[in-house]
């Protein structure tokens, strides 16, 4: 029974927006930790679906859901110190919808038909934009409204790509479930005109969702005003589930010998990411903005890598992990700047290594780690990249990746200096307090620790994802 | 040639395509909204895919959602806030309508060229599905009222709508479940989101969501 896992916080969501706060906190933690205990009895045991039509476990699938539940358990040891420093109006709605945003990315990560895929997708951005509207302001109404409409249109998109699909499975006369797994294996005889129609527009759909630019332009504005919790949730995890989505067709397109298409596509929409993320990432002055725009420099890296396969694609998964762990964790320290200094601006802030030297270690190693410094995941991943678009002769996509991190790198040190070493007169408002930020040191430790030992099982699902795509290290 | 049912219902929906492009008024622009969500998902009825009892009722649920509760709803929304009720375009009135032909004149050419075996007895469903979906996106870019930017996302949804019931007979069921159940849920979210922009900007232009930049 499969379902359970995105049943029970679906349950729990739905209890929380009638429960006290004193209630409601403690079931936010209580559902991660069954959450997390499921997602390891999936892993060990591996069971099949109940509604094995919709739903299935597959490699890729159980990497996210991993992710996804470590990261919201920890998230919600965060949430219970930020949610008593932070005064946020009717709390229940936040943690109801914290919950609800849990299970409908469950969903995602476990969904093998299109369409479901499809719903669930358009699911988590409903269950999302109320955590992006959390302290009512203007500039957070923005936010929600640009988020709703640039997402539902892309998904709209994704939608039709989707159909456009089943239309290539009418017009090649195959008879097979509408779901992913199967249609990878009868992907030759998929009418390739309309296959590659229904990819780009699935591509340009979930694309919107993934922060892939020109698309984006929701995303920074959503990422800073929602609360930081909800913005470790956006950026660790919900740009991973567009990701699988776009992940799953690539699958068929290669199946179907179309990979030379797709991978264009996906190379061409990386690089213009990470490039619009260059662009605005050196005269950021906000840095929950800033860490935004990392996010799509990062999506970038990610479409980049599956886009030239191989051990690329490798680096890809790689990155993707990492990603997830640090910038998650970046986003939780950033909302104790948020609290401590009062402000979102860089300029007022500085010197936090002597004011919050607590938050200042998870904040800078945050920082070492997703600039792709050695010993973090990111290094590695990138490195792959590099190495796998040497390997197939892609010289000038390489250029272009290589200078732009360079700029990313140096934009984004920049500023972390100045929230760091910059002279700084006011007062901080709150005190480091334990669960605010153990939480952070835990998932850069795991990262860490991903980098030096990374179990068998892991390795091997690793390479069970990317094998469909060519991937793996050899 | 002899027209069937199908096109002739769907050149009126062709029409108000037109009409919604150079409509000033947003009462004008939801009864289009409304009679174009009735058409579409009565379409399927005179397709011939050989109806259910329980896609009878899938069909009557489609019909009263989009035809009936979204449109009233929005209506009873702008009836409530008392806004002014233009549209305010960011492109005008006369050179909507020249993209609006230039529109369906191109949809027309495209549908020529493609094998659709499955529909090519109908001359005008391509035609018509891509009329309504880039007409929405159009509305939403081109209009800066928030309600006319819901009201164009309805019709884009319509659009797909069209597409994913009638070109493909398969897992048809699904897909009209799973748009109708998110158009349903996004239309109340973006209502919801409405309201909020009404009471905090005391309008809702757009223009005057511009805070975030970059």
């Amino acid at each position: 029974m499969v379902e359970i896992i995105f049943i029970v916080p679906f349950i729990t969501g739905l209890i929380a927006f009638f429960v006290p706060k004193e209630i409601g906190r403690p079931l936010l933690v209580f559902t991660g930790a069954i959450h997390l205990v499921l997602s390891l009895f999936l892993w060990i045991k591996r069971p099949v679906a109940y509604f094995s039509d919709y739903f299935a476990i597959t490699p890729e699938g159980l990497l996210s859901l991993l992710v996804i539940s470590l990261l919201f358990f920890l998230i919600s040891i965060y949430t219970m110190g930020y949610l008593e420093e932070s005064k946020i109006q009717s709390e229940n709605i936040f943690t109801g919808f914290m919950l609800l945003f849990l299970s409908t990315m469950t969903m995602v990560t476990l969904s093998d038909h299109i369409m479901i895929m499809w719903i669930a997708i358009e699911a988590t951005t409903l269950t999302s934009a109320p955590l992006i509207y959390t302290h009512r302001s203007g500039a957070s109404l923005e936010a929600t409204w640009k988020y709703v409409l640039i997402c539902s249109v892309g998904i709209a998109m994704a939608l039709l790509g989707s159909v456009f699909v089943t239309l290539a499975m009418d017009i090649g006369q195959v008879d097979a479930p509408l779901s992913f797994s199967a249609l990878t294996q009868v992907a030759k005889s998929l009418d390739p005109l309309w296959l590659k129609a229904g990819f780009v527009f699935i591509l340009v759909g979930y694309g919107t969702k993934m922060g892939l630019a020109p698309m984006h332009t929701w995303l920074p504005d959503a990422h800073s005003e929602a609360p930081s919790p909800a913005s470790a949730l956006l950026s660790g995890v919900l740009l991973n589930c567009a990701y699988l989505g776009i992940c799953k067709t690539n699958k068929i397109m290669y199946a179907a010998g179309l990979n030379d298409f797709s991978s264009t596509i996906l190379i061409v929409f990386g690089l213009m990411s990470i490039l619009a993320a260059a662009t605005f990432i050196l005269k950021q002055n906000e840095y929950k903005r800033m860490l935004a725009y990392s996010s799509i420099e990062n999506m970038g890296i990610i479409a980049v890598g599956t886009g030239i396969g191989g051990i690329a694609a490798y680096g890809a998964i790689i990155c993707m992990i990492h990603h997830s762990l640090i910038k998650s964790s970046l986003f939780l320290s950033s909302g104790n700047i948020l609290l401590g200094y009062g402000t979102r601006l860089i300029t007022n802030t500085g010197d936090m290594v002597s004011r919050m030297p607590k938050t200042f270690i998870a904040f800078f190693s945050g920082f070492a780690g997703i600039s792709g410094f050695p010993p973090f995941g990111i290094f590695i991943g990138e490195l792959f990249i590099i190495v796998g678009a040497f390997r197939s002769g892609r010289y000038v996509t390489i250029g272009i990746f290589i200078a732009a991190l360079c700029v990313i790198f140096a934009g984004f040190s920049n500023q972390i200096m100045k929230i760091s070493f910059a002279d700084f007169e006011g007062t901080i408002q709150i005190k480091e307090k334990a669960s605010m930020v153990w939480p952070q040191y835990i998932l850069l430790l795991t990262s860490l620790i991903f980098c030096f030992y990374m179990p068998d099982t892991v390795y091997q699902t690793i390479v069970d994802a990317v094998t469909a795509v060519g991937g793996g290290l050899r | 040639m002899i027209l069937n049912p199908v096109d002739t219902i769907l050149t009126f929906v062709l029409l108000s395509v037109l009409f919604s492009f150079g409509s000033s008024r947003l009462p004008m622009l939801i009864s289009v909204v409304a009679f174009q969500g009735i058409v579409v998902s009565i379409v399927p009825f005179f397709l011939g895919h050989g109806m259910t009892a329980g896609g009878m009722t899938f069909t009557i649920g489609t019909l009263l959602i989009r035809g009936i509760i979204i449109p009233m709803s929005i209506y009873i929304a702008i009836k409530k806030v008392a806004i002014h009720r233009e549209v305010e375009p960011i492109i005008g009135y006369h050179a909507s309508l020249l993209c609006g032909l230039g529109l369906i004149v191109a949809a027309t050419y495209l549908s020529r060229h493609l094998n659709l075996p499955s529909i090519s007895h109908y001359t005008l469903l391509f035609p018509t599905a891509i009329a309504l979906l880039v007409t929405g996106m159009f509305l939403l870019m081109a209009r800066r009222n928030a309600i006319a930017m819901v009201l164009g996302y309805i019709m884009m949804e319509n659009g797909i709508y069209l597409v994913g019931t009638t070109f493909s007979v398969r897992a048809r069921h699904i897909v009209e479940f799973g748009i109708l159940l998110d158009v349903l849920a996004g239309v109340m979210i973006m209502a919801i989101i409405l309201q909020n922009i009404k009471r905090t900007f005391d309008d809702v232009d757009t223009a005057l969501l511009r805070t975030l930049k970059e």
